[in-house]
């Protein structure tokens, strides 16, 4: 989510305007995190569409032949790491909420090396499937999951990176404990933080939905 | 919020969040060569593309599925999409993106001054607003030449200009070209210009968001072009499987241009949602939002929730045409019912998308020339967000035909001609505020009521449409094809001219000339029915779409279709050139208020300042008590001088 809060230096604003600009772009972000979680859920509602037509529909004995599936350990990985993302975004919000920035810090910027390998995994992953692409119903929606995951996992960890470097450079400029005060600017960061981790527990919520169809079913 | 009597000084504005040390947009904004814009944007893109073509032989080359059959889909893919990276980098789009990676923010600054601004990554809502009018624009006269040509091919069922293949991807990319145009037509222009005027804000909520919009709208607009020189591709615009697997690189310049696009509309349409409900004005409560901000949020919606499909639908048909997956190849345990089933849940959603804010236009203009409050205000916004809801329950009768389970069609047929309950609300509310009105027919007053017209045959249509007797006799024919001509053309397109012609003195500062006008608006009007009507019965008679012959008894109807075509096609230009007169040849300067209308977009100066309002009005009223005694204000602006000179913004002018 961006940040685009910003008392324009050419708008003459007023006390009171400035608070309801501050209002409206606190419940942009807010409103803005949940119908990104909208558009997300259509796109994976698509897949997992795709994913049981095909399944149904069997064309030509061709769904699934032999059982085969995608590496098991890589997806065991690639989701847990997802995962502990996940957890630590959480983990590092609540942290926040109780004035322990460092802890934020430590577990955002884990987080973030924890969505890197996530993504690097599902590259290779994506590169070593042991089977054709479109050998299968199975296989090509398998891709269609590893494509759109790779850009998931980008995005997640893109906007945890940023909301990280955000708070560094809140430190550099207004100094200790910048992301905890009631300035406009620590207020529009905390709204960011809580937007950016509801998205990753509903990222995980979907890795765990497909980790079912597509490495234990 | 109470507004201050005091005026703020320029030490305590802005102060809010403190400028960040490098502004990625002040590197956009630098006046001259060394600057990011349109020119940067294309010379980018342009060698995006050869690199990316360049990238996919390297990477793909050698496989020998690409050796064999000589097309290499990861080459003309890459190179589309690096090509619109470039663009987007060209422009300015991914610099605050890059910027925030290492922590940096970017300052708001004004927009760069003159006319370059419209050639640059501007966050002023209302330059974006206005950069769409051209792109639409564009795009509309480029799918209206194409149109051209088809009805040049009809004259004559024996004396052909074109071989039947180029005729299918004449016929295709118009028909992709107005659809893509169509989906943004009036949430673009009008929707980005006006929604901070009409709520009262002085900002879009994500305006990078919305700047990115209009950006990648430009790019798949470029990529869905490139089909022509890839050589096309023969599916229509609804690019159905088989044949789309069959087709060449033509049909991943589709695929891939209705991902990019559907980005942009994602992206024009969270920011719009997400602005108007979090951005209106105090005192604007949800019964006091304008019609058309209404239309607008159902749209919205609807852009952000249903998009996401027609982007997985295309990312799936890239996969098959790069990787090799077989999503919709049935020999290989696919299917290519699922395109259909994944194209037409974005596909109907997208019908309303481009009629919701036709409606919205229309009851936002007629109690302003019926000086009348708007009849059933809540019906009409209940309707909008009643027909939005409902378009995501009715995509299967799109498939009637093509082998849905048939214990399938009652319901979906049930829930198509449910959907006309609440479209029909709007139209009563319509026909509620013209009861017994005196109306003053101005150009835009003639457009709105013309779309009643035209919409009325196109729905009624619809509704017979929706009943599979009647589908399964008319499918693939002409019938099919006047009916959603009658809705998106005679509705949307009549709608986005009512807007141009209402909203254009807001937006340029000058009016368009009233005699031109009436010649273009006669000349559409008359000329579209003539083109569409006899369609109808072309279709009847059993002529089908998409083919080039037909039997030789329908040449009458055909030919006095064409002419008509090519005499509404002449009404384009005279519309062209009233934008020309009107404003370079005999400019006459817009009053502020020129139509006396009571919404708030038409409170603030013309030309609208850079922050709209001086003050953030507080609503104190709906905008539509015309005619009313002792009509309560509008709104309270604080103190500042009402700049719409000629029609006080807190009395009622009626």
């Amino acid at each position: 989510m961006t940040d685009t809060f910003k008392g324009s230096k050419y708008a003459l604003a007023t006390p009171e305007e400035r608070e309801f600009e501050l209002r409206s772009h606190l419940g942009a972000i807010w409103t803005g995190g949940r119908l990104f979680i909208g558009m997300y859920t259509f796109m994976l509602a698509s897949l997992a569409f795709s994913y049981f037509y095909l399944r149904s529909s069997n064309n030509a004995q061709l769904w699934r032949p032999n059982h085969i599936t995608a590496p098991t350990y890589y997806g065991f990985f690639i989701y847990g790491f997802m995962v502990l993302t996940a957890i630590l975004a959480i983990y590092g919000q609540w942290r926040l909420r109780k004035g322990e920035v460092a802890d934020w810090q430590v577990a955002g910027w884990t987080g973030v090396a924890s969505g890197l390998i996530a993504l690097f995994l599902q590259i290779w992953e994506f590169t070593r499937v042991p089977f054709y692409p479109g050998s299968s119903g199975y296989a090509s929606t398998f891709i269609g999951y590893a494509v759109m995951n790779i850009g998931t996992i980008a995005v997640g960890t893109y906007w945890l990176e940023t909301t990280l470097a955000r708070s560094l450079r809140m430190r550099r400029e207004l100094g200790e404990g910048a992301e905890l005060s009631s300035s406009p600017s620590a207020q529009s960061f905390r709204a960011n933080v809580a937007s950016m981790t509801y998205n990753w527990g509903f990222i995980a919520l979907g890795a765990t939905l497909f980790l079912v169809l597509f490495y234990l079913m | 919020m109470t507004i201050s009597a005091e005026r703020p000084t320029e030490a305590t504005a802005g102060t809010a969040t403190p400028a960040g040390p490098r502004s990625g947009s002040s590197w956009t904004n630098r006046p001259g060569w060394m600057s990011q814009h349109l020119g940067t944007a294309i010379v980018l893109g342009f060698l995006g593309y050869i690199f990316g073509h360049w990238w996919g032989n390297h990477l793909a080359g050698s496989y020998s599925y690409i050796a064999n059959n000589g097309q290499n889909g990861v080459a003309d893919f890459l190179g589309l999409a690096l090509m619109v990276l470039g663009w987007l980098l060209g422009i300015g789009a991914l610099n605050y993106p890059i910027m925030k990676l290492f922590g940096r923010e970017a300052r708001e600054e004004p927009p760069a001054p003159g006319l370059s601004k419209y050639f640059r990554y501007t966050l002023d809502h209302k330059v974006v607003g206005m950069q769409y009018v051209v792109g639409v624009l564009l795009f509309l006269f480029t799918g209206g030449l194409l149109a051209m040509a088809i009805r040049t091919e009809l004259l004559n069922p024996t004396v052909h200009i074109f071989n039947p293949g180029t005729y299918i991807e004449i016929v295709s990319e118009h028909g992709t070209i107005m659809m893509m145009m169509a989906t943004s037509i009036v949430v673009g222009p009008l929707g980005n210009y006006l929604v901070p005027l009409m709520i009262g804000s002085r900002r879009m909520a994500f305006p990078r968001i919305e700047a990115f919009s209009f950006w990648i709208f430009t790019a798949g607009y470029m990529v869905i072009f490139s089909a022509l020189p890839y050589g096309g591709f023969n599916t229509g615009w609804t690019g159905y499987a088989p044949l789309q697997t069959q087709n060449g690189p033509g049909m991943i310049s589709y695929l891939f241009g209705f991902a990019v696009i559907g980005m942009g509309m994602m992206a024009a349409g969270f920011n719009i949602a997400v602005s108007i409900i979090n951005y209106r004005a105090p005192g604007m409560t949800w019964s006091r939002v304008p019609i058309f901000v209404w239309s607008i949020l159902a749209t919205a919606s609807l852009l952000t929730l249903a998009t996401p499909v027609l982007f997985s639908a295309g990312l799936f048909g890239i996969l098959d045409k790069t990787v090799q997956t077989a999503f919709y190849v049935d020999e290989h345990g696919g299917s290519s019912y699922l395109w259909q089933n994944l194209f037409w849940f974005f596909g109907h959603p997208e019908v309303y998308i481009m009629a919701l804010p036709g409606f919205g236009i229309v009851a936002e203009i007629l109690p302003v020339f019926t000086r009348k409050p708007l009849f059933a205000y809540k019906v009409a916004a209940s309707g909008m967000i009643g027909v939005a809801l409902l378009s995501f329950f009715v995509w299967q009768h799109h498939l009637f035909q093509s082998g849905i389970n048939p214990d399938m069609r009652p319901l979906f047929m049930l829930t198509t001609e449910l959907i006309s309950i609440p479209t029909g609300f709007i139209f009563l509310v319509g026909m509620g505020t013209l009861y017994r009105a005196k109306i003053r027919f101005e150009i835009p007053m003639l457009f709105a009521m013309a779309l009643f017209f035209n919409f009325l045959i196109g729905g009624v249509t619809g509704v017979f449409l929706s009943d599979v007797p009647v589908n399964v006799t008319v499918h693939g024919g002409f019938f099919v094809l006047s009916h959603f001509h009658y809705t998106i053309m005679g509705g949307l397109l009549f709608a986005f001219m009512a807007g141009l012609y209402y909203w254009l003195p807001k937006m340029t500062g000058f009016m368009l000339n009233k005699k031109i006008g009436l010649v273009h608006f006669w000349m559409m009007f008359v000329f579209f029915n003539l083109t569409f009507f006899p369609m109808f019965i072309i279709g009847l008679l059993g002529q089908p779409r998409r083919v080039f012959t037909y039997a030789s008894n329908l040449q009458g109807l055909n030919d006095f279709s064409s002419i008509s075509a090519f005499l509404l096609g002449a009404s384009f230009i005279v519309f062209a050139w009233n934008l020309v007169y009107s404003m370079w040849i005999s400019p006459e300067k817009a009053p502020a208020n020129p139509w006396e209308s009571l919404g708030l977009e038409w409170q603030t100066a013309t030309p609208v300042p850079a922050h709209n309002f001086d003050r953030i009005p507080v609503i104190m009223t709906d905008p539509y008590h015309y005619s009313e005694a002792n009509a309560p204000a509008l709104a309270d602006f604080g103190g500042a001088a009402p700049v719409a000179s000629d029609t006080s913004s807190t009395s009622n002018p009626a």
